[in-house]
């Protein structure tokens, strides 16, 4: 079979990009992996969990683990979205490079698809390779997962090793859904390869709804297959209003990241109030995609300032109820402890893209002696003020929602509060230590400015 | 308002060790005579195994511009970014108002650049999330200028330049042609002592291209501006007052790059009528003329 001239290019193409495509690649890989392994570790504890429900050691087993799986399942859905996020970050990384690149192969006259088909090839390629990574650090961390004792007793590594059948249907399903996504990303390019060449900027889509809606069908159906009928109603439920929640705040949060660009325009008075609220106004989605991950973790974590109260409210009667509560805490902070990583993840992944894209402009103004400051000042000033509005927005959001339900109780012991407030001040510290990790990948796209040699 | 941080003429002399080694030359313009704006001395720069400069004596005097003709590879781009403090070179010395430079520290020739500089690129150089009138306010904002101030003068200078209108866009909203010019402004609203142009027409059609030097050339002058263009085009390079090419790192006689010689040579004044319609008056009317 022959191969097209253009899809043979490929890697020569990867090669031709340098450092900055080198860069971009380890990125992209190391998102695919940490997602890969964080994905393969929250499949291998829900199947613990049905496994112990299936097959249960102790009465409390056969009594609790129905309600065990539920929580699990509850935990799966929490984290459905942050995962989705870093794959889609990791996926869109270096987009403008690779945009620039393909949208000069169109205008020589490559087609459509094979624009296309080079995109899924390099995009698939960093997904296989960070699946198959991912699933080695998955490994790592069934160390980690086999400490933590859940119905008395921690797991064993092969309680949480997800089989071989798993772990391939990762490395199949990780490259697919990244090329997917890449494709997705790159329908600009196809539709006008101009538009690309000269940095016009269309709206893009949110696919991340569609997915959670599925996402949430589906897990309706794995619960209701599981005959738990009482918890999958309730489930159901709690994870219709999450997916909705979820979906609102999706749509809702770059717009109004947008008005916060506008009103931030007017009021700029330095050079750099004057760039942060210019780059949060030209794509409120792209500042989105940064804060937003801890947005929806922030939410999590307003869900789940009940717990504390909740446990308390067992007592120390029944040994039986404290462990269940105990449990609870236990997986309630390992969910938030996870969704705060990944979007801290995501956060530096896509500040890193934003570097990368912005190369020639960055190069050029300090070439004409905008000092390496202003850059520094500017990054923390566009995601500072979003980061705190989202995250403690969302916190309130979710806190006012599930109020009705838990109010007397959260007020009864602020505990919860307490785990709301420090949790948010872990997880915007963890954002801001992720965006500033891109400094010196800032630090050395100026230094690169030196000159050519003609 | 005064940044207090901009380093006065002199806070660019250098330390005693920093020496220049042909600081016992005279050094004046062969143009007009007098001590040059800036100077090369003696350049020499390699990347390296490769000498992109072997030993580069250049001047410019006030209000005078230069242009730097050569093939790809015969070091013009070099000459330029040492010439502006954007590279130190391995050897030899740049002085400014008779001030070396490269014994600046980095921070320091980077204020330098900001304050007493303005650059024109190829392209690329306007910052995309901002409209043209922010691009063209934002070096007068980092002097100091406030928001309101600089925008004020901004929207003159994209007037003066025939974007009146196009305050508003955003660089990919504006052609090639379009986009120059308002880096034109961005690059004379500080109103530096020197312009430094990199190719400024390389992308751009011969009638955009010439519409473009036309605009640099004039707004240069009618501020007191000298400039720097590189350029491997003669025509862009008969805009100049003066020429100088490059071949394998050093200055070459006249034409012998390209096998013509247009352009008046070192002693000589311009031997062709300058452009006059773009209006050195209208600029210098808005501005208050020459530095």
């Amino acid at each position: 079979m022959s191969i097209s001239p253009v899809l043979a290019l490929a890697p020569r193409l990867q090669r031709a990009g340098g450092r900055d495509s080198r860069t971009t690649t380890v990125l992209a890989v190391t998102a695919f992996t940490v997602t890969t392994a964080l994905t393969l570790s929250v499949v291998a504890a829900l199947l613990g969990f049905v496994d112990r429900a299936e097959n249960p050691v102790t009465q409390f087993d056969r009594d609790m683990g129905g309600f065990y799986v539920t929580l699990a399942v509850t935990a799966t859905i929490l984290l459905v979205v942050p995962l989705l996020t870093l794959g889609g970050a990791a996926a869109r990384l270096g987009v403008a490079r690779r945009d620039a690149r393909l949208a000069a192969l169109r205008l020589i006259g490559a087609t459509p698809g094979e624009v296309v088909g080079l995109t899924l090839l390099e995009t698939a390629l960093q997904g296989f390779v960070g699946a198959v990574l991912g699933t080695g650090l998955y490994g790592l961390l069934l160390g980690v997962w086999t400490q933590i004792p859940f119905q008395g007793r921690p797991f064993t590594v092969g309680d949480l090793w997800v089989g071989v059948p798993v772990v391939l249907l990762a490395w199949l399903v990780v490259p697919v859904l990244a090329a997917v996504s890449g494709a997705v990303t790159l329908r600009r390019v196809v539709v006008s390869p101009l538009g690309v060449a000269r940095r016009e900027t269309k709206p893009g889509l949110t696919a991340v709804r569609v997915v959670v809606a599925l996402a949430a069908v589906a897990a309706f159906m794995f619960v209701s297959m599981n005959g738990q009928m009482f918890a999958a109603i309730l489930v159901t439920m709690l994870l219709g209003m999450l997916a909705v929640a979820f979906l609102a705040m999706n749509a809702i949060g770059p717009w109004v990241l947008g008005v916060m660009g506008r009103v931030r325009l007017r009021r700029a008075r330095t050079p750099a109030q004057l760039l942060a609220a210019r780059r949060l106004l030209d794509d409120p989605k792209a500042m989105w995609r940064i804060v937003g991950g801890l947005g929806l973790a922030s939410f999590v974590a307003g869900c789940l300032t009940a717990v504390p109260a909740l446990v308390s409210l067992a007592g120390d009667s029944d040994p039986d109820a404290v462990m269940q509560m105990s449990d609870i805490r236990t997986g309630a902070i390992l969910t938030l402890a996870i969704t705060f990583l990944l979007s801290a993840v995501s956060a530096g992944i896509a500040q890193a893209a934003a570097v990368l894209d912005r190369r020639r402009e960055l190069s050029l103004a300090r070439l004409a002696g905008v000092p390496d400051d202003l850059f520094d000042q500017v990054r923390r000033r566009e995601v500072l003020a979003p980061l705190l509005f989202t995250s403690v927005g969302s916190a309130l959001a979710s806190f006012v929602m599930f109020f009705p339900l838990f109010g007397q109780i959260i007020l009864s012991a602020p505990s919860g509060l307490l785990l709301l407030v420090g949790s948010l001040a872990v997880g915007i510290a963890l954002v801001l230590l992720a965006t500033e990790a891109s400094r010196p990948l800032l630090r050395r796209t100026l230094a690169e400015t030196v000159v050519r040699a003609d | 308002m005064t940044d207090p941080t901009i380093p006065a003429p002199g806070d660019l002399v250098p330390p005693a060790t920093g020496t220049a080694p042909d600081a016992a030359r005279p050094v004046t313009s062969a143009w007009t005579g007098a001590a040059p704006r800036l100077a090369g001395r003696g350049l020499v720069h390699r990347f390296g195994t490769t000498t992109a400069l072997a030993g580069v004596d250049v001047d410019l005097a006030d209000g005078e511009s230069l242009a730097v003709m050569g093939p790809s590879g015969s070091g013009k781009s070099t000459l330029l970014h040492v010439l502006a403090g954007i590279i130190v070179p391995s050897g030899g010395t740049v002085t400014l108002r008779g001030e070396p430079v490269q014994a600046l520290s980095e921070k320091k020739r980077s204020l330098l650049r900001r304050t007493r500089y303005g650059f024109v690129f190829q392209f690329g150089q306007l910052l995309s999330e901002l409209s043209a009138l922010e691009n063209v306010a934002l070096p007068a904002m980092l002097t100091g200028a406030s928001r309101s101030d600089a925008q004020a003068a901004a929207g003159q200078w994209l007037a003066a330049l025939g974007l009146a209108g196009a305050e508003g866009r955003r660089p990919g909203e504006l052609s090639g042609g379009q986009a120059q010019r308002v880096a034109v402004a961005r690059a004379l609203i500080t109103r530096p002592e020197v312009v430094f142009a990199d190719e400024p027409t390389g992308a751009l059609d011969q009638q955009t291209g010439h519409d473009v030097m036309k605009v640099l050339v004039d707004s240069t002058r009618a501020v007191g501006s000298s400039l720097v263009v590189v350029t491997h085009d003669a025509d862009v390079a008969a805009w100049c007052d003066r020429r100088i090419d490059m071949r394998d790192g050093l200055v070459v006689p006249p034409g012998s790059t390209t096998g013509e010689g247009v352009g008046p040579r070192p002693g000589e004044k311009p031997g062709r009528a300058l452009p006059d319609d773009l209006g050195s008056a209208r600029v210098s009317d808005v501005f208050g003329g020459a530095r």
